[in-house]
């Protein structure tokens, strides 16, 4: 065995308990889901099945309303994410670059805002969107949750702007650059990476939440999927729990298709520095 | 292209004071560099120039007109960045087009004043690299082409060579002002060596601690420095300094140094007996000189350089540097004798620091 081969078997070996915590739900989860229903509750319990039932999805597809909810749950992460961008970069824009009154002070209070569980002002911010007419409303979820990862995203939006250094856009003015032209035509370009990254990160957390959904949506139609899977489980007499799981498999395709589709940023992120 | 005038200009960040009144007159077509050491406020003023700092008090005028609130895009300058700021994620080609387009320039006008740009350069085989393919001295001369397509009222340099090595630090010097000669674009330099500011300027600007000490030609600065700073700053190796009192004796005037060294200096500072002064005088003006003339030194190290050898040596109490062009033999300890022709000696008030 060659000296290379027998490092990465180590190396595999020394990961391998994390692999495994990691990809045992993801198993019991994709077992679960196209095992027949007849086979769902065995003793002992078994990894094998008789027969792939992909009819299970279709099921439950139908009687799950599961397009519905991931229509919304779609419709809530994209806006979220969106709004949470376009207010994000400005701020952090100006906190990178410009000096001003209160800036350590607001940079403290973003940090706060980090500390205090959503659980915790989840009442307060029902009664605020009594107040709005906005309950049972999926624009509700969107401005709390662009809301709840803004001050994520402006302190890494920040702190990677800082890296871009300022002569880059000084050099665009002397070219002839208006402040506008050389943000749209130097700064943004350079900054996608950092967008990306926190987009997947505001994408994958508006996606997952559930106790604000579970709280500001009332009707079935509007549920987001996280709740949506949670109401096949909770208060019934019988749970079809291979519909369940065939839910939560579809639900995570998502997540992985977003990020693999964006992770090549997240690389090309940390290649692309400034030229020195 | 333009002249650029500079009256009165102050700037402070809050409480401190960086710039405090400076006034400066650069001509059209010339070549003026800004030297001083680090933090003297150089860079500032030249990005005040640019429109990169505010002026906080005082005026800048390019070709006549004050400019003071007109946005750096407005002023019709190219800026050359210490660090090239580069647009990393654009082609050499979109680098040196960048502001040609912003103009609304033709396709066609851009091409052609590109690879005008380019052939200048050598940098016609790399338009279509990306800056991080190209070495630091390729990125210098992108850095140039950027400026040099634009046809600018004035050209800005901001410390342009430091991050390039020094063999090719001397080569982009002649080039830059080889540049200058064909293009003839009113250009104001800033470096913090000396040697840089000497060899390209037809004008010398030294700064320090936010103060022009002196405005000269690079062989007046050189011959004639107004104070000890500029004496010091200017020339490499640096002019030796000997502190003593100005006498009167039968033999003639002199310095007599701390340790009772006497040193020989013109008559014309006769009317002086008594004051203290800083005696100085460039290493290369030193001669050796024979048992009734000049002043006893020990030698401490030698060091050859090639063209020259460097005679480090303690003369009146001070360590002094001697330059030589002949092969003298010279070890550790030797006794030599040091002179000077009167006419090269440098005298400056031990106070104020000014030329007597």
């Amino acid at each position: 065995m060659s000296q290379r081969l027998k490092k990465s078997l180590l190396y595999w070996l020394a990961l391998s308990p994390l692999v495994v915590v990691i990809l045992f739900p993801f198993g019991v989860m994709f077992v679960t889901a196209v095992r027949p229903r007849e086979e769902l509750f065995v003793y002992p319990p078994r990894w094998t099945f008789s027969e792939f039932r992909w009819d299970n999805f279709v099921d439950m597809w139908e009687k799950t309303n599961f397009g519905g909810a991931l229509f919304n749950s779609l419709y809530v992460s994209v806006a979220a994410t969106a709004l949470a961008l376009v207010l994000s970069i400005p701020a952090a824009y100006a906190l990178s670059r410009y000096r001003f009154h209160g800036k350590g002070l607001y940079r403290n209070f973003l940090l706060m805002t980090q500390m205090m569980s959503p659980i915790v002002l989840v009442l307060g911010l029902f009664r605020l969107m009594v107040q709005f007419g906005l309950v049972n409303n999926l624009n509700s979820l969107v401005l709390t949750y662009a809301a709840f990862n803004m001050a994520f995203t402006i302190w890494m939006l920040q702190s990677y702007f800082n890296t871009i250094p300022r002569e880059l856009e000084e050099a665009a003015w002397m070219d002839g650059a208006s402040h506008f032209v050389s943000l749209a035509k130097i700064f943004l370009p350079l900054a996608v990476p950092a967008m990306v990254v926190t987009g997947i990160f505001t994408f994958i957390n508006s996606w997952n939440e559930f106790v604000l959904a579970l709280t500001m949506i009332r009707s079935q139609d509007q549920y987001t999927l996280p709740v949506q899977i949670f109401s096949q489980v909770a208060g019934r007499y019988q749970v079809e729990w291979h519909h369940v799981m065939a839910g939560t498999v579809l639900a995570t395709v998502p997540v992985a298709i977003v990020f693999s589709w964006l992770q090549r940023y997240l690389i090309r992120g940390m290649a692309l520095g400034a030229v020195k | 292209m333009a002249s650029v005038e500079i009256r009165n200009v102050q700037k402070s960040f809050g409480a401190a004071k960086i710039l405090h009144g400076v006034s400066l007159d650069i001509k059209d077509q010339e070549f003026v560099v800004l030297v001083g050491p680090s933090g003297c406020g150089k860079s500032t003023l030249l990005r005040m120039i640019a429109g990169l700092e505010a002026i906080t008090d005082g005026e800048i005028a390019i070709g006549g007109k004050v400019i003071n609130d007109v946005p750096p895009k407005d002023r019709d300058i190219a800026m050359v960045f210490q660090s090239y700021a580069l647009y990393p994620h654009m082609s050499v080609h979109d680098n040196i087009a960048f502001s040609l387009k912003l103009r609304k320039k033709s396709r066609e006008e851009i091409e052609t004043r590109v690879n005008e740009a380019a052939d200048i350069l050598n940098l016609g085989d790399y338009l279509q690299r990306s800056p991080r393919q190209l070495s630091g001295g390729q990125r210098q001369r992108v850095a140039m082409g950027r400026a040099l397509v634009r046809d600018a009222q004035v050209f800005l340099y901001d410390e342009p060579l430091s991050n390039l090595d020094a063999k090719l630090r001397v080569s982009m010097r002649t080039e830059i002002k080889s540049l200058h000669q064909r293009v003839k674009t009113t250009s104001v330099y800033v470096t913090h060596d000396q040697i840089e500011a000497l060899t390209m300027a037809d004008r010398i600007v030294v700064m320090n601690a936010g103060r022009v000490e002196q405005v000269g030609t690079p062989l007046e600065l050189y011959d004639t420095p107004a104070n000890l700073f500029v004496a010091d700053f200017i020339g490499s190796p640096s002019m030796n300094f000997i502190r003593g009192t100005l006498q009167q004796g039968e033999a003639g005037t002199f310095v007599l140094g701390e340790d009772g060294t006497r040193l020989a200096v013109p008559e014309s500072f006769a009317g002086r007996a008594g004051r203290k002064v800083v005696y100085g005088v460039r290493p290369e003006h030193f001669m050796l000189a024979t048992e009734d003339r000049g002043a006893e030194a020990i030698v401490e190290v030698v060091e050859p350089t090639g063209a020259n050898i460097e005679v480090f040596a303690e003369l009146a109490g001070e360590r002094v540097c001697a330059l030589f062009s002949e092969r003298h033999p010279f070890k550790p300890g030797d006794k030599i004798r040091l002179a000077t022709d009167l006419g090269k000696v440098h005298l400056f008030d031990a106070e104020s620091g000014r030329r007597l």
